[in-house]
């Protein structure tokens, strides 16, 4: 009860401090909006480039959007406690809160929920923007997207905190923090269904990183709205309707022979994202991250107070 | 344990191990693959603080005053021994012990820049576990106990250095803790700013009743405020004493006898219990100074036998005084002698019990 009690305590008090600086710094705030809605234009325009329909480049730009703000938010989380627990050690920050009674793991485990939440509302107001500048549907499913969220912010806590407890003994871990983080980004963008494809090795360490089964539900449930094609007895895709790709002038593209180039639509079925192979591996690697995570982080906590490198950097 | 103390350490001793791999050695220039390095930053530490009382820990840099500080306040294990807060173990009830203790460290950095007095203290207060309205209020009287009332609402960054530490006390107290540890509070302190904030330590000790531990190289600090002087060095506790007991112990005794005219000094030499006799001179005259015995009959013997010969030989005694001890004296008398046959100078009130 007391850590609980603990908890939201200092989720308000990191709410409040957020708040504080955020209106005391609207400058910073405001160009770090303007840098993330550039980025995200520069992605949005890359990947509309690549000749194809625009359905899919819409549908393309969108799941690489997507892909982008979840690594992202790994990225954040990641760093709060890699870059983040540095930088508290070096302003002596870190002592301060090994000094509340709540234990570090609890005062971690607020201040990374006030920076997913800040994430999350910022990464949705983008890609809502961004899938209305495409002019691509997103489908809102509440109670799947917020479970797939906190799933992955658990399991990227559990992750967080394996990388904390190194970065509490070892300062000096943040370059490969920061090769991690870039990792979970690149996979982030690109994973798809297309993962059970790769060879045994690389599927195995998509798994193992927190962010790829993440980033293949949401992506499951918000662009493709939990629909999965459907087959006939023969296992062929069922086509609904054909459609002319057309260029960027808006014409239809011809083959060699003079006929307009069509595009497959195909009939497609709800299928609940809980039943998705990929849900299955986010809720095992959930587990086992944060398993690992919060023992680790306590055994070098306990290790860094027997070395005295709370306080160094 | 002993419940006399509110804060208890128990034969404690800390040593840290670094580990270097292709190692360069800054004084000789060798390289090595492998180096190991062992520092001891407390051996066999044992000290007591009472409540009501404050306790300043004296050492030069790297004694391990810190580590002392750290370890009450659990930031850094012991290798081996035992610290006690009320009664607590520090190590097994760490997060109750948390709750008891106020801790400021060395230097300003402490504190969050960007927010104000008032937030801060607001928002460590939560990670302390106080909230609503007595957070509130007791923010307000901390703020005007210790003078940044008028600073509250000022951020931090424009702030002085004393005006910031001050702020670091401030939070430090925000949890009512009955144990206050503070690390070097004045170090890098105006004059002005080190008197106010020596006041306000003396202010809270007294009127709420705080047990405090204050690490210090500052003699003046440590002699002026401090109840009782823990002298560490080399991470050994080589006195623990009163004030005034700390202060008397390498007393030799030393009078000065200003006078109106040179005496010759030949002449007390063979009085019983003088032990030498100098002359000193400066723009008020000649001063004659004697050391005498410790043993007070003796001394008191001497004493009226060097008058009475000064009454006989016509000199005009303007002035006799005792020359006072400095605690700067005893603590460059204690830190200089690195020999091992010099006995820890700890009274039989500080020399805590083994644990069977």
């Amino acid at each position: 009860m007391w850590h609980i009690n603990g908890f939201f305590l200092v989720l308000k008090a990191e709410i409040v401090r957020a708040f504080i600086i955020m209106r005391r710094y609207w400058f910073a705030s405001i160009i770090s909006i303007i840098m993330g809605y550039a980025t995200l234009i520069t992605i949005v325009y890359g990947l509309m480039h690549t000749p194809s329909s625009v359905k899919e480049m819409a549908e393309k730009a969108i799941n690489g959007i997507l892909g982008f703000l979840i690594g992202v938010f790994a990225f954040g989380i990641v760093g709060l406690f890699s870059q983040g627990l540095q930088g508290m050690a070096r302003t002596g920050e870190l002592e301060q809160v090994c000094l509340s009674p709540f234990g570090l793991v609890t005062n971690f485990l607020a201040r990374s929920f006030v920076a997913a939440l800040g994430n999350i509302v910022s990464s949705a107001i983008m890609l809502i923007l961004v899938a209305k500048t495409v002019a691509e549907n997103l489908h809102v499913a509440p109670v799947e997207t917020l479970v797939l969220l906190s799933l992955t912010y658990i399991n990227l806590i559990g992750f967080g905190f394996m990388v904390g407890g190194l970065v509490l003994v070892f300062k000096q871990t943040g370059q490969m923090a920061v090769i991690v983080r870039f990792a979970m980004i690149g996979l982030a963008i690109f994973a798809t269904e297309k993962i059970s494809q790769w060879p045994m090795f690389a599927r195995w360490v998509a798994h193992a990183l927190p962010v790829t089964d993440a980033a293949i539900c949401l992506k499951y449930t918000i662009i493709q709205g939990q629909q999965v094609i459907k087959y006939n007895e023969l296992g062929e895709p069922i086509v609904r309707a054909l459609e002319p790709v057309l260029d960027s002038a808006g014409k239809p593209i011809l083959d060699a022979l003079g006929n307009p180039v069509m595009n497959r639509i195909y009939e497609t079925t709800f299928s609940s994202v809980f039943t998705h192979e990929s849900f299955f591996f986010l809720i095992l690697s959930c587990i086992i991250w944060t398993a690992i995570g919060i023992a680790s982080f306590r055994f070098m906590e306990n290790w860094s107070r027997d070395k005295g490198t709370l306080g160094a950097y | 344990m002993n419940t006399e103390y509110a804060v208890e350490l128990e034969h404690i001793n800390k040593v840290y191990h670094t580990r270097h791999f292709f190692y360069r050695d800054e004084e000789t220039g060798r390289r090595r693959w492998y180096t190991k390095k062992t520092v001891h930053a407390a051996v066999d530490v044992n000290f007591g603080i009472r409540p009501g009382e404050i306790f300043g820990l004296l050492g030069p840099n790297g004694a391990g005053k810190t580590s002392c500080v750290k370890m009450i306040s659990g930031l850094v294990r012991p290798t081996s021994g035992n610290v006690y807060v009320e009664g607590l173990h520090v190590e097994k009830k760490r997060l109750q012990v948390l709750r008891r203790i106020g801790v400021v460290l060395e230097g300003t950095r402490t504190v969050i820049w960007p927010l104000t007095p008032l937030e801060n203290l607001n928002y460590f207060g939560n990670l302390r576990g106080i909230r609503g309205k007595v957070l509130k209020e007791r923010a307000r009287q901390l703020l005007d106990f210790i003078g940044l009332k008028d600073k509250m609402n000022v951020q931090v960054r424009r702030l002085s250095r004393g005006q910031r530490q001050k702020l670091a006390i401030c939070i430090a107290l925000i949890a009512d803790p009955s144990v206050i540890l503070l690390d070097e509070p004045t170090t890098g302190l105006d004059v002005q700013s080190s008197h106010a904030i020596r006041e306000k330590i003396r202010e809270m000790t007294r009127a709420f009743n705080k047990s405090m531990l204050v690490t210090t190289h500052d003699m003046f600090v440590a002699q002026d405020l401090c109840d009782r002087i823990g002298i560490i060095d080399k991470g050994k506790l080589i006195a623990c004493k009163t004030t005034p007991e700390l202060l008397d112990v390498f007393s030799d005794k030393t009078f000065e006898f200003r006078l109106d005219r040179i005496p010759e000094p030949s002449k007390f030499l063979s009085i019983q219990g003088v032990q030498s006799v100098a002359l000193d001179e400066n723009g008020e005259g000649p001063v004659l100074v004697v050391s005498v015995e410790q043993e007070e009959t003796i001394r008191s013997a001497a004493l009226y036998e060097i008058i009475s010969l000064l009454r006989d030989d016509g000199y005009l005694l303007k002035s006799v005084s005792m020359r006072q001890q400095t605690l700067e004296n005893v603590f460059l008398r204690l830190t200089e002698s690195t020999t091992p046959s010099v006995k820890p100078i700890v009274s039989a009130e500080n020399q805590l019990e083994r644990r069977v």
